[in-house]
């Protein structure tokens, strides 16, 4: 199996009621991993079922497939549905340009850096 | 990638003609002429895979190094044609050969003109489908795309690989199973190296 890791990391939030994660995705997404990966993302939203807002840090994210880009829809519909908000930040030239091609960055901001996004989702 | 790579891996190419050199009197050159590289002729590299996505992060890293080192293309399209052969092995997977069976990949560089990939599958997996289901699954697809209905699946093809490539063709095999060959004509913009950078032997290290 293709290595992929994904670390999930609390912020503290100033806005009440809103929760705010980071989460690290490392190594590469694809058709051997990319199933049991997301289930550690259901497993946020499920115990954060509003107003969740979930940067993406993908500095070290080296490949995503079309499999793994359809789970972000999927969490991208359901956060935005509860109130919540995604992001991603960091993400190398060739993340960026297959996220263009599907059409995600107009519906997903990308931040250039984590500080960035950070303070995009504490305003 | 994998410690043992249970591939088989076939190149076939033809050298370059060497430039004839006619001796030339020095003294009556006036004005230098413009150097033209020879023409590099394809060539083809052939990978057969067992059928199962443990093997496919090898096969991006060849398509990758591949990529970059033969074809003339630069490192954008290097990571593009990465993911158009991971869609295209994908779905061979998936679709179209049994476990056990096999799915076999083409590639065919005519540096700095174009790169065509060819997925083979044995049309012995769960779906059988024909090149002509195939052919209305992408209008399906794409029209899925563009009403933004798609859920989970359907961008490899619809989005990926058709946005990413020039050419894409669905072909029965006789023997059975598809044929997808997909082709991308290098164009201004697209390119990199320098023509006497190009040196097929390099991709034969990264094999």
């Amino acid at each position: 199996m293709t290595y992929a890791n994904i670390t999930i990391e609390d912020l503290v939030s100033t806005q009440p009621g809103r929760v705010i994660k980071i989460a690290k995705i490392s190594g590469q997404l694809d058709e051997s991993n990319v199933d049991d990966q997301s289930k550690t993302i259901y497993d946020v939203l499920t115990a954060n079922p509003q107003n969740l807002h979930l940067i993406f840090d993908f500095s070290e994210l080296e490949y995503l497939n079309s499999k793994a880009i359809g789970y972000l829809t999927d969490w991208y519909g359901k956060v935005s549905a509860t109130a919540g908000k995604i992001s991603i930040a960091q993400a190398k030239e060739n993340i960026v340009d297959i996220l263009n091609v599907v059409g995600l960055t107009q519906l997903i901001t990308c931040h250039a850096t984590l500080d960035e996004a950070k303070a995009a989702m504490m305003a | 990638m994998a410690d043992s790579f249970p591939t088989q891996v076939t190149v076939q190419s033809v050298a370059a003609s060497a430039p004839v050199v006619t001796p030339v009197d020095v003294a009556s050159i006036q004005v230098a002429a413009p150097v033209i590289a020879p023409k590099q002729e394809p060539v083809t590299v052939t990978i057969t895979l067992p059928t199962n996505a443990y093997f496919l992060s090898g096969i991006r890293d060849f398509t990758l190094e591949m990529t970059k080192n033969m074809t003339g293309f630069n490192e954008q399209w290097a990571y593009r044609f990465q993911s158009v052969v991971d869609e295209l092995c994908n779905n061979a997977i998936e679709h179209g050969s049994a476990p056990g069976q096999e799915i076999r990949i083409i590639f065919t560089s005519t540096p700095h003109e174009s790169l065509e990939i060819v997925v083979e599958d044995s049309g012995t997996g769960p779906n059988k489908y024909t090149a002509q289901q195939l052919r209305d699954l992408l209008v399906k697809q794409k029209e899925a795309v563009q009403s933004q209905f798609l859920g989970l699946r359907g961008r490899g093809l619809a989005q990926i690989v058709s946005e990413w490539t020039d050419e894409l063709i669905f072909e029965d095999r006789p023997e059975g199973g598809i044929r997808v060959r997909v082709k991308k004509y290098l164009s201004q913009g697209d390119g990199s190296a320098s023509p006497a950078s190009l040196n097929s032997a390099n991709v034969f290290k990264a094999v």
